[in-house]
């Protein structure tokens, strides 16, 4: 306790330096911003953006936290941090009446368990995590499920997400378990699959996962469903499969740390982000699906049915949004991730 | 006299608010108890220590003792003839030649290893020359391997290793490499019998400057070695940055720090044994 009251003060001097008016703190994903996006947000508003980006939820947590809420006044955390953050006060309520643009928002992708009421967040862009082939060099045919990644014939061959809970997705699917379970039984169950598809793995990434695809360094691995389509764009042969398991779903949102400075302008960046040409862009160009219903009709017919952003409601049922799963589990599942990518 | 005492005072206070202060801190957080709510908290405990010999940390340790180990016997072996090449040239070409060698320093390491990974990618330029000269068939698997994190910390630490030896060969008396031959020594005794030895304190100087750094530079592998625990720095950024384990990442560091403490009272020993036994001694490095 008194070791983190040292370092947040010492944070918190460094911070007031930085304190001045009109500017907005935003703190998001690597690669999660179109283009143009915080220039045309200057230009309208006035109001200057501080652009910082991280690549798992787990670094943008650990910040968050030391520094007491303080110092961003957007983060973009997923769905079951979202939980976990409200139930910690890191976050504040956000003002819907300042929101211009929430109508706009798709109901069926609000008000769900991790934030009743969209109080504290925003829904900004929802995907899925499935599997990325490329078809020059394996059948997509041959591969239907997450089973096939452990095939002896991919020693050393495939990419995972460098992400706990998307890692650990897969095995529970394929044991037929919720991938929200906190049961240490069967997270056991799942670290044991998951040693045997080591032998397999040869990249782990997180910041950019088509990047290996693109540069030919791998065929076949797990993918999220933004990077699948950009990748397409450069390279039509990497294809994307829905797991008959089941793909893992999830939420990136907006939300307010308790402690930001300037929570009047964060109000003016989200209903900014809102606007439904703005949410269309982030679809063009992250190739995400948009929660924004406004900005879905505004696409062109080819995004708007492209499996890939948009998969079908099949699917979407087949699979399981990730949500908070407590200290505990967390804590068990860490354990077993630092053996898995230490190899054990 | 006042300038010397204000340069000292001025050095020790740096040294105390950005070396020392920190350094207790990391102590001090290695014997709290682990709480991924605040960080860190009491009681203080011994628990972090404890954990370093889970059989997943140690056999983590050992892989990054000798990948780092490797990597200081390749730089030696690349640096030290190289060293001694650049130590007998003329004083202009040599000179040219370190700052060549320096020049890559200017470039941030970080967007060299990215460079790194673009030459041994798949797609890579060693793939396709070797592709297109017909010696292989399909493409190598050079990228996210130990190979790929021992290419990167070999080229990123070799100056390292060239400098302190060039400083020792520049500084070697030729008198002595005279006096053997005329004593009827072979090239081969000269290198075992007069070099070597005289040249000990920079072969261990510079493998230290390597061997430490390698141990952390977790980016490389994170890089190049597709982000597998293969290094201490992983596991060290990993406890601090994904698992928010402070007090275990602290006992990490500390562990780190202690080995680099032995390594140093090493060469101390080392160095007073050459002098022993008429070697070069400190200043002349």
């Amino acid at each position: 306790m008194t070791l983190r009251a040292i370092v947040s003060s010492v944070l918190c001097v460094l911070s007031v330096a930085a304190h001045a008016d009109g500017k907005v703190v935003v703190y998001n994903w690597a690669e999660y911003i179109p283009e143009g996006v915080l220039e045309q947000f200057t230009e309208k508003t006035g109001i200057k953006v501080e652009y910082s980006t991280y690549d798992n939820n787990e670094t943008m947590y650990a910040k968050l936290k030391l520094q007491n809420g303080k110092g961003y006044d957007i983060v973009v955390p997923s769905t079951y941090l979202v939980s976990r953050m409200r139930k910690e006060g890191l976050i504040q309520p956000i003002d819907h009446a300042r929101l211009t643009n929430y109508k706009h928002l798709d109901p069926d992708l609000l008000d769900k368990p991790y934030d009743p009421g969209n109080q504290y967040s925003i829904p900004y862009l929802w995907g899925s995590t499935a599997i990325g082939v490329n078809s020059d060099d394996i059948d997509p045919a041959s591969i239907t499920g997450w089973a096939d990644l452990w095939d002896e014939q991919w020693r050393g061959k495939l990419l995972l997400i460098d992400d706990m809970r998307e890692v650990f997705h897969m095995a529970y699917k394929i044991n037929g378990v919720s991938t929200n379970t906190t049961d240490p039984a069967q997270i056991e169950q799942a670290y044991e699959k998951l040693k045997t598809l080591m032998p397999n793995v040869l990249v782990f990434n997180a910041d950019a996962p088509r990047e290996p695809f693109l540069a030919g360094d791998v065929s076949l691995g797990m993918l999220w469903s933004g990077e699948a389509s950009m990748a397409q764009e450069e390279n039509a042969a990497i294809e994307y499969v829905y797991p008959s398991e089941g793909a893992g779903f999830w939420i990136d949102n907006f939300v307010i740390p308790a402690g930001a400075e300037n929570v009047e302008n964060a109000h003016k960046f989200l209903d900014f982000m809102l606007r439904p040409e703005v949410a269309k862009q982030a679809v063009e160009e992250i190739g995400y699906a948009t929660p924004n219903l406004t900005a879905r009709d505004l696409l062109d017919e080819e995004t708007r049915n492209n499996p890939i952003i948009f998969p079908s409601a099949d699917v979407v049922k087949a699979g399981e949004f990730q949500e908070d799963i407590g200290e505990e589990a967390n804590a068990l599942m860490n354990d077993y991730w630092e053996k898995l990518k230490s190899g054990q | 006299m006042r300038f010397r005492q204000l340069v000292i005072t001025v050095t020790l206070a740096w040294l105390a608010l950005f070396v020392l202060a920190p350094h207790i801190l990391v102590l001090l957080t290695s014997l709290l108890s682990p709480d991924t709510q605040q960080l860190a908290s009491y009681p203080f405990t011994m628990q972090s220590y404890t954990r370093l010999w889970e059989p997943v940390y140690a056999s983590a340790f050992w892989q990054s003792f000798w990948l780092s180990l490797l990597t200081t016997v390749i730089c030696l072996l690349i640096g030290y003839p190289f060293a001694w090449t650049l130590a007998r040239l003329p004083k202009l070409p040599r000179a040219l030649l370190l700052f060549l060698m320096m020049v890559p320093f200017w470039t941030n390491s970080l967007i060299r290893t990215y460079a790194i990974k673009l030459i041994l990618g798949a797609k890579g330029l060693i793939n396709s020359t070797l592709l297109s000269l017909g010696l292989i068939d399909t493409p190598l698997q050079l990228l996210y391997t130990p190979f790929a994190v021992i290419f990167g910390l070999v080229y990123i630490l070799l100056p390292f290793m060239v400098l302190p030896l060039v400083t020792t060969f520049s500084k070697l008396d030729n008198r002595l490499l005279e006096a053997a031959r005329d004593l009827g020594a072979t090239p081969w005794q000269r290198f075992v019998q007069v070099i070597l030895p005289l040249s000990m304190p920079g072969v261990i100087a510079g493998s230290l400057i390597v061997f430490l750094p390698a141990m952390g530079m977790f980016y490389v592998s994170d890089l190049l070695g597709g982000a597998k625990n293969l290094l201490l720095g992983n596991i060290i950024k990993n406890q601090f940055l994904v698992v928010r384990d402070w007090p275990f990442g602290a006992a990490l560091s500390i562990t780190l720090i202690v080995l680099m403490g032995l390594l140093l009272w090493f060469y101390v020993q080392a160095n007073r044994r050459i002098n022993r036994q008429g070697g070069l001694d400190d200043n002349a490095l």
